[in-house]
């Protein structure tokens, strides 16, 4: 262990770079990645052997410089001054050369040997931009390796340099940039003074980087430098306002500006006659003024249209077998080993029941999650921040703020999480308040179930209704807050929007996987944990004989009147919805407990063998394999409408109408996020003010809507 | 019911509400241990 020597490298870059694209294609990592700035929000690590070495590689959130504005470029700028890594390998989009340069300056002056990975090296070849590698390397005296992530080039090359320049730190100190005499001079002032009174601070940070700081006046390096900026010596400043100009700070950016428009010069060069790029002329459609809220609703559509047909075949299959072979075969085990009677139905009535009326629809959220990636992955994700942005200025939010909703689709904790790319406080915490409104995949499973059993033929379109439910929802509570808790301006908003990419494959499959595992990981503990409880609280007081009669059954009668005026006032939907506040998918699986078969319903019938199980459940996955790729092209498989019969879904028909179902869905979107949500906000913010207040009010809203979609259908005669 | 029917479900009982602990309350890192699209895992290899 000892002999082996360990590199920590920062990987820093602007927003977008590729630097967790590099970071995965050479540790084999899987970090979030996507097409859009600021994916990455927080600081990750992955490691691994490199040549005797062990390189550990951080991941930051990108940065366009490192005097920071949001959360996240704080995060990188802390870690990299407080916590100096080794060596930085500073990812640079070859595409846009100028605007990473501005950071890499900066990076030199931290003076920590720098390495530059000059990435999506085959697109700016592609785009026909020419660099001259070599000589930028020479002029800023540092390695310069062109690199792509995604065609995976040049990595080796650039993880060799990495250990040389690890190995010997001294010969490749980044060279030190000049800005010009009065500001050397002013450095030197200020130096002088921090050698006489400030010493020690030249141990906590790089040198000339504290005084560049404190020439810009950075308050918050000023003030955990515990320096106050009357007790400075004003004469260099004076010196520099005389020469310069009141703004010392913008004086600093110009001086960096014009080095890196010098070195572009140097450097690169364009071709001369360039077409108008695939990218442009799609965004002339998809942000068209008029168009592009239409195509963003008509993506989504989309969206759940082929999210559901394809999965729909799956999820039958799963409830076949869990129903069926998996159920069969358990009780035989259980039988043979004698197991107690109790604890057979405890497996069937309960853990089967529960955990597999949730797995049912894996399927589903496997799907809907490769889309979103995709969508990620493409580049439309900042489009349509883009396009809401207009509508959404109107009412006084931002489009910024619709990426972490449109990443609560995913899962609400992730949309959380996303907020920190949002440069004010107040924005952050309004974003966050409506992010539970956003239907995340773990709805899903109670939309289908409903949809499936009332609205067959339209499923896709009723999801994509409830989701574009809960945007609008959103867009007024939005609206709402600001005009109360948040009054405040509303700033441009300024997003780079990033060519279009084909995602790979591969990666959609991993990031897909990624995503969705963490719903299989949820399944296998909590829902689990929470079946086997429901159980129990629906067969207690002990031997009770009417579920109606049992503990959960008595809660949810307790409750049951609440939800009378919204069409779904039995104690069944009553003690689901009671249950689903640790996780929504639980609705559909304490449902599932609630009506799983009396025993003995089924009679003596004819047991098949192991065998023939074995057959008929690979038979059956491959009709679903085909049934769902005929989906895809329409092709009309004949049309053999099995009647869905299974307990849940019969007990389901006799308990809702369309319409009362309807209301039921809406209410399990809007009603309480679930408590991860509820902790990650508390979590986020340090208080629980706003995760009550999501809690609170988000639970009134799904009572109001419930209502006025329940008795708005009634009066309109639709109670059917 | 037995003495053992009843030690078999006290045990039940508990294993589910320490799962619930585990993966509810302790949490770990960004998304804890339910985590979601948002946070990524770290791999070594
Ligand atoms: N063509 C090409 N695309 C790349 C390359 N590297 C990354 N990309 C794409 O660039 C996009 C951004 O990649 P990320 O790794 O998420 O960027 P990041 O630097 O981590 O961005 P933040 O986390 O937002 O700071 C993705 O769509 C990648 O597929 C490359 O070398 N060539
Ligand atoms: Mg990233």
């Amino acid at each position: 262990m000892n002999n082996r020597k360990q590199i920590v490298v920062a990987v820093a870059g602007n927003p977008n770079a590729g630097k967790s694209t590099l970071i995965n294609a050479i540790a084999g990592s899987r970090l979030h990645v996507g097409n859009w700035p600021g994916v990455t929000v927080e600081k990750k690590e992955a490691g691994f052997e490199f040549e005797g070495h062990y390189i550990r590689l951080v991941d930051l959130p990108g940065c366009y410089s490192l005097s920071p504005y949001t959360q996240e470029e704080i995060i990188t700028r802390d870690y990299l001054v407080q916590e100096p890594p080794d060596l930085i390998v500073n990812v640079v989009d070859a595409t846009n050369l100028e605007r990473n340069l501005y950071l890499t300056v900066q990076l030199m002056e931290l003076g920590i040997p720098l390495v530059m990975a000059l990435n999506i090296y085959d697109e700016a070849e592609s785009k026909g931009l020419r660099i001259n590698a070599s000589q930028m390397a020479e002029t800023l005296g540092i390695a310069v390796i062109p690199t792509s992530a995604v065609k995976k080039s040049g990595l080796d090359d650039l993880l060799r340099t990495v250990v040389q320049v690890a190995d010997s730190p001294e010969a490749h100190r980044p060279k030190r940039l000049n800005y010009g005499e009065d500001v050397e001079n002013a450095l030197e002032g200020i130096l002088d003074h921090i050698l006489h009174s400030h010493a020690s601070l030249l141990d906590r940070y790089p040198v000339r980087w504290l005084l560049l700081k404190i020439l810009e006046e950075d308050a918050s390096v000023l003030k955990a430098a515990n320096i106050t900026s009357g007790s400075l010596p004003q004469q260099p400043f004076d010196h520099l306002r005389r020469a310069h100009g009141d703004d010392i700070e913008g004086l600093m950016a110009d001086a960096r500006y014009a080095m890196v428009a010098g070195l572009c010069r140097e450097v690169l060069s364009r071709p001369e006659k360039r077409n108008p790029e695939l990218t442009e002329r799609i965004d002339r459609i998809v942000l068209n003024r008029f168009l592009g809220i239409p195509i963003f609703m008509a993506a989504m559509w989309l969206l759940f249209k082929l999210t559901f047909d394809l999965s729909a075949p799956f999820g039958e299959w799963i409830k076949d077998m869990t129903g069926g072979p998996f159920k069969r075969w358990t009780e035989v085990v259980m039988g043979t080993i004698g197991a107690p009677d109790w604890t057979v139905s405890l497996v069937n009535d309960g853990v089967i029941a529960g955990v597999g009326s949730v797995l049912v629809f894996v399927p589903v959220i496997f799907a809907m999650m490769f889309f979103i990636t995709f969508l990620e992955g493409s580049g439309y994700m900042a489009r349509a921040a883009f396009v809401m942005d207009r509508a959404m200025h109107a009412i006084g939010l931002h489009g910024k703020s619709f990426i972490p909703m449109l990443l609560g689709f995913g899962c609400n904790v992730a949309g959380i999480y996303a907020t920190r790319t949002l440069e004010n406080p107040k924005d952050k915490v309004l974003t966050a308040l409506l992010i539970p409104l956003m239907s995340c995949g773990a709805r899903l499973p109670v939309y289908v179930l409903f949809v499936g059993i009332f609205f067959p033929d339209n499923s896709g379109t009723v999801i994509w209704v409830l989701y574009i439910l809960g945007m609008a929802l959103a867009v007024l509570m939005g609206f709402l807050f600001k005009k109360t808790l948040f009054r405040g301006e509303v700033p441009m908003f300024i997003m780079e929007l990033p060519p279009y990419r084909m995602p790979s494959f591969v990666s959609l499959c991993l990031h897909t996987w990624e995503k969705g595992k963490h719903f299989l990981i949820k399944a296998g503990t909590y829902i689990f944990a929470v079946s086997v409880l429901v159980w129990f609280l629906l067969n207690l007081p002990w031997g009770v004989e009417n579920k109606h009669e049992s503990y959960l059954g008595r809660a949810g009668s307790v409750i049951a009147p609440v939800f009378k005026p919204l069409g779904f006032g039995t104690w069944e939907a009553a003690s689901s919805l009671i249950t689903g506040v640790i996780a929504k998918e639980i609705v559909v699986g304490t449902m599932g407990e609630i009506y799983a078969p009396k025993k003995d319903d089924e009679g003596e019938k004819e047991q098949p063998t192991l065998g023939e199980d074995v057959k008929e459940i690979m038979v059956s996955f491959s009709g679903a394999g085909i049934k769902a790729v005929s989906s895809l092209f329409y092709l009309p498989i004949e049309a053999e409408k099995e009647e869905d019969t299974t307990a849940l879904n019969e007990a389901v028909k006799g308990h809702f109408t369309p319409l009362s179902a309807f209301a039921f869905m809406a209410f399990v979107l809007l009603y309480m996020p679930c408590m991860v949500v509820v902790a990650a906000m508390r979590q986020e913010f340090g208080t629980w003010r706003w995760a009550g207040m999501a809690a609170l009010y988000s639970t009134l809203l799904a009572w109001v809507v419930a209502f006025l979609v329940y008795q708005g259908g009634m009066l309109l005669g639709l109670g059917g | 019911m037995t003495f053992l029917d009843i030690f078999l479900m006290i045990m039940i009982v508990g294993g589910a509400f320490l799962i619930l602990y585990r993966t509810l309350w302790k949490k770990k890192g960004c998304c804890g241990d339910t985590g979601c699209g948002g946070c990524s895992s770290k791999k070594q290899i």
